[in-house]
């Protein structure tokens, strides 16, 4: 197998172009970023569940269930989904905006650091969905008619939505342009392309 | 350098810069879209969001923001933004936004009420709402009008339904006829109309309410349309039987109101028209002729005299037809008017002109009651008065009689009061039954009861004392020794005897009478004689001296003969006179009296015996004894036929016995028949055997 030279614009083969680092990497980031975000907020604006028994319909978005939660006593339960729905989902989006502007200004914090976070971020998207979990199987097993209800409100999708934003936003990340900063990577030439 | 010689010059490198799709990401299309559809969505949501109502109630329970629904016809058409308050807390404003499409409907005829669920005699309404919550019903025309924006909704849902439209009335309960809210209004048993929420009118004197009649049957009504209570029953027992009536169970229970068109040629009804309820039908009917209560002529008058007895709704009579009745009654002091300060009783009477025949049907109101007004005052004039009356002897009520005294002083009906009319009185004629009764004991009280009792007394007191005097005491006892003597003649030993000495003296003339039958003999022994004396007196004609003793025989004869029976003859009625004597004798006399009474007081222990039943008992016991007798007899008549029967079984079971008794005889003898016979038959067949053995024997004898 044979590995095209440094600075080979087009593949030999099949004439695709060729590039040591995605040119766009950070724009997609950013994209991905701003979708995101842009669903995050109506998936905290927007009921989350919807609880229709017999005699009393309720709607709940993430932070008044939790809060509801809470005023039952059930701590425990509301830090779980504070933690899970609001408290990751914000780091994440802080962490990948932070990373994405230490690779575009430069950062004074050490490639060590920034590529653990961006490990832990990447590592955690996928468990960033246990809210939609838990509306999916709530909604799929509390079907009693009339007796009582659930259905997934709007902000589940959006929550959804957001979630898969970000893990797009986080893999759109190449983690090289950490390094990148070091100097004397041919990356970094590149990216100047 | 060697680059400047041998190396053809680079060729020119194409370093066109990326295009734009190589600088920009497509990506970035997507948050594109993204911003581009929430920004279509919500400018498309505030472009067909509907315009913001305001409903004001009295309370917003059950109404949520956000949750309840405003609907028509049942589909949802608004959802309820904001539940807040009107200035000054007055009532609450509940804040619809109203779809698009309906919204132009919504104009100032459109009425809004919240469904609650309700539970009335009439049945439950609202139920799904319990489970959905309240909801808040709409109701408007079909007609686009122009937009308000402030409603006031109604406290409870409309008369009318969607797609309903009818004839408004009002109705007006009079007397006992009550208006329940929601009930029916019933024509021939079908509901055409319902009764809104009554409400007490302005004045207090009446309840009224909103009623409406449905549109095909709002033709039913008309200006000579009479309402009447058809809620409960009546019950009526007259000379029909009894009867019990009401209109429909559901009425019943939660009242109800029917109407009827009494006479032809009413003017057609119009909405709002006042309509009055009369408690029952002949109410209502009669209402038709006598115009009903709110056709009055409203009248004062002033009685000197302050007499309990009359009440409110005492009637007011003209020449004793009733023509209205009194609807107050006040103390009045008016030193102004009457010149001292006594308390008279004010009065305020109510005549209803159609009463006194003035129509109060026709022409416009209140024409009726100037055309009364205008005959009282002629009637006045020439002498007519109101008066207190007795209605009533027994419970002393007055009434208030409108009578015409001739030689009256001229008075005339004068304005009293702001508007009030005061009718000239005069004197009461009260029949007062209380003083009539007085006097009745007065003159009872009057009476010398005392005398009468003391003389009285005195008189029994004579009485007591000649009864009590020794003589009359001895009275009793001097009559016993009367009777007792009495008694001791009868039975004295004489008198007892005489039956026996009767008797003998009956045997004796018996045998004196047995002897005279043997003067028969006497006078054989005279024939003999005389045949002797033939003898003697031929003997005498032979011999001398017989005559003598002929004569002698002759005398002796004669004394036998005559002598002794005269004496006895004499004797006899002697005695027949004694016992006549004794037989008329007082005490005899008494005898057959005491005899009847013992005959009659025999016969009363027979009555007795007869009325206790005695006789009808033994009557019917002996019946039972006959009957049992009747029955022994039948029996014992049955009895020889059973016996004849028997007989007859008996014989033929003797005859059966004796035939077979018979037939074992013919049984015996044929069996020793029999016997003989197969003795024979071995003997023949011994000889025949004998035969075969040796056919010699047959010649040889052997």
């Amino acid at each position: 197998m044979r590995v095209a030279p440094m600075g080979t614009r087009v593949c030999p083969r099949c004439g695709s172009p060729l590039h040591s680092r995605d040119p766009l990497a950070l724009q997609k980031v950013w994209a991905w970023w701003f979708l995101g975000l842009g669903c995050y907020i109506p998936a905290n604006l927007y009921p989350m569940l919807e609880t229709r028994t017999l005699v009393s319909s309720q709607s709940d978005t993430i932070v008044g269930g939790a809060v509801e939660l809470a005023h039952h006593g059930n701590w425990g339960v509301a830090i779980i989904i504070l933690v899970a729905s609001v408290l990751i989902p914000v780091a994440k989006f802080l962490a990948l905006a932070g990373l994405a502007i230490g690779v575009w200004r430069g950062s004074r914090r050490s490639q060590t650091r920034r590529h653990l976070l961006y490990e832990i971020v990447e590592y955690i998207g996928r468990w960033s969905m246990i809210d939609v979990f838990v509306v999916a199987i709530l909604s799929s097993l509390v079907q009693l008619q009339a007796l009582a209800t659930i259905t997934p409100g709007r902000a589940s999708l959006f929550f959804a939505l957001s979630v898969i934003f970000t893990m797009l936003s986080a893999q759109s990340f190449d983690s090289r342009l950490i390094w990148d900063s070091l100097g004397g990577g041919d990356g970094k030439e590149d990216l100047a392309q | 350098m060697t680059s400047d010689d041998t190396s053809p010059p680079e060729p020119p490198v194409k370093t066109a810069g990326p295009g734009l799709l190589e600088r920009v990401s497509v990506i970035w299309l997507l948050p594109l879209a993204a911003l581009l559809a929430v920004l279509g969505v919500a400018w498309q949501s505030y472009a067909e969001r509907g315009p913001l109502i305001e409903i004001g109630f009295e309370n917003a329970s059950g109404v949520k923001p956000g949750t309840t629904e405003l609907r028509y016809r049942d589909v949802t058409v608004g959802l309820v933004e904001e539940v807040s308050f009107a200035p000054g807390l007055g009532h609450v404003l509940v804040k619809v936004r109203v779809d698009q499409e309906v919204a132009p409907y919504v104009d100032s005829e459109a009425r809004f009420w919240v469904v609650r669920p309700q539970v009335t005699a009439r049945g439950v309404s609202g139920l799904g709402t319990v489970l959905s919550g309240v909801y808040i019903e709409g109701l408007w025309d079909d007609e686009p009008g122009a937009m308000v924006e402030r409603f006031d909704g109604l406290a409870d849902a409309p008369l009318e339904r969607v797609g309903q439209s009818g004839l408004h009335l009002v109705l007006r309960a009079s007397g006992k006829s009550s208006l329940v809210e929601g009930a029916p209004i019933l024509y021939r048993g079908i509901e055409v109309g319902r009764i809104g929420a009554p409400s007490i009118t302005a004045d207090g004197s009446t309840a009224q309410a909103e009623a409406l009649i449905f549109a095909p049957h709002d033709r039913l009504i008309n200006t000579a349309t009479r309402f009447w209570d058809a809620s409960g029953f009546s019950f009526s027992l007259g000379p029909s039987g009894a009867n019990l009536d009401f209109s429909s169970v559901a009425s019943l229970v939660s009242g109800g109101v029917t109407f009827d068109t009494m006479i032809s040629g009413g003017a057609p009804a119009e909405t709002g028209a006042t309509y009055t309820v009369f408690p029952e039908e002949a109410a209502a009917r009669e209402s038709l002729f006598a115009g009903d209560d709110s056709e009055t002529l409203m009248l004062s008058a002033v009685f000197e005299d302050n007499i309990a007895g009359l009440a409110v709704d005492a009637p007011v009579e003209l020449n004793g037809l009733r023509i209205g009745r009194v609807t107050a009654l006040n103390g009045l002091v008016d030193e102004e008017r009457f010149g001292d300060s006594r308390v008279r009783l004010l009065t305020n009477l109510a005549i209803r002109p159609g009463r006194l025949g003035l129509d109060a049907e026709q022409g416009i109101d209140g024409a009726g009651r100037d055309a009364a007004l205008a005959l009282l005052r002629d009637r006045v004039g020439q002498g007519l008065r109101a008066r207190l009356a007795s209605a009533s002897l027994l419970t002393g009520g007055l009434k208030i009689e409108l009578v015409e005294q001739a030689g009256a002083e001229p008075a005339q009906i004068e304005p009293f009061g702001e508007d009030g009319l005061l009718l000239p009185t005069t004197d009461s004629e009260i029949a007062d039954v209380s003083a009539t009764a007085e006097g009745v004991f007065e003159r009872i009280n009057a009476l010398p009861v005392e005398e009468v009792m003391a003389e009285a007394i005195s008189l029994m007191q004579n009485t007591n004392r000649l009864i009590a005097s020794d003589e009359t005491r001895a009275l009793p006892g001097n009559v016993n020794d009367l009777l007792g003597d009495a008694r001791g003649v009868v039975g004295a030993p004489e008198i007892q005897a005489l039956p026996g000495r009767l008797d003998g003296v009956l045997s004796d003339i018996q045998a004196l009478v047995a002897q005279i039958a043997q003067e028969a003999l006497a006078a054989r022994l005279g024939a003999t004689l005389s045949d002797a004396s033939d003898a003697a007196q031929g003997v005498s004609d032979a011999v001398a001296g017989v005559p003598d003793l002929v004569a002698q025989l002759d005398a002796v004869a004669k004394k036998a003969e005559a002598v002794e029976i005269d004496a006895m003859a004499a004797k006899l009625t002697e005695l027949i006179g004694t016992a006549e004597t004794i037989l008329a004798a007082d005490e005899t006399q008494a005898l057959p009296g005491t005899l009847n009474s013992a005959l009659e007081e025999l016969s009363a222990v027979l009555a007795q015996l007869r009325d206790g039943g005695v006789v009808e008992n033994a009557t019917a016991a002996l019946g039972s004894a006959r009957d049992a007798a009747d029955t022994f007899a039948a029996a014992g008549r049955d009895l020889p036929g059973l016996i004849s029967e028997a007989e007859a079984v008996l014989t033929q079971a003797r005859n059966t016995l004796a035939g077979y008794g018979a037939e074992s005889g013919v049984g015996r003898d044929a069996k020793t028949a029999l016997r003989e016979v197969e003795r024979a038959a071995k003997a023949v067949s011994s000889l025949a055997r004998a035969i075969e053995r040796n056919p010699n024997s047959l010649l040889l004898g052997r």
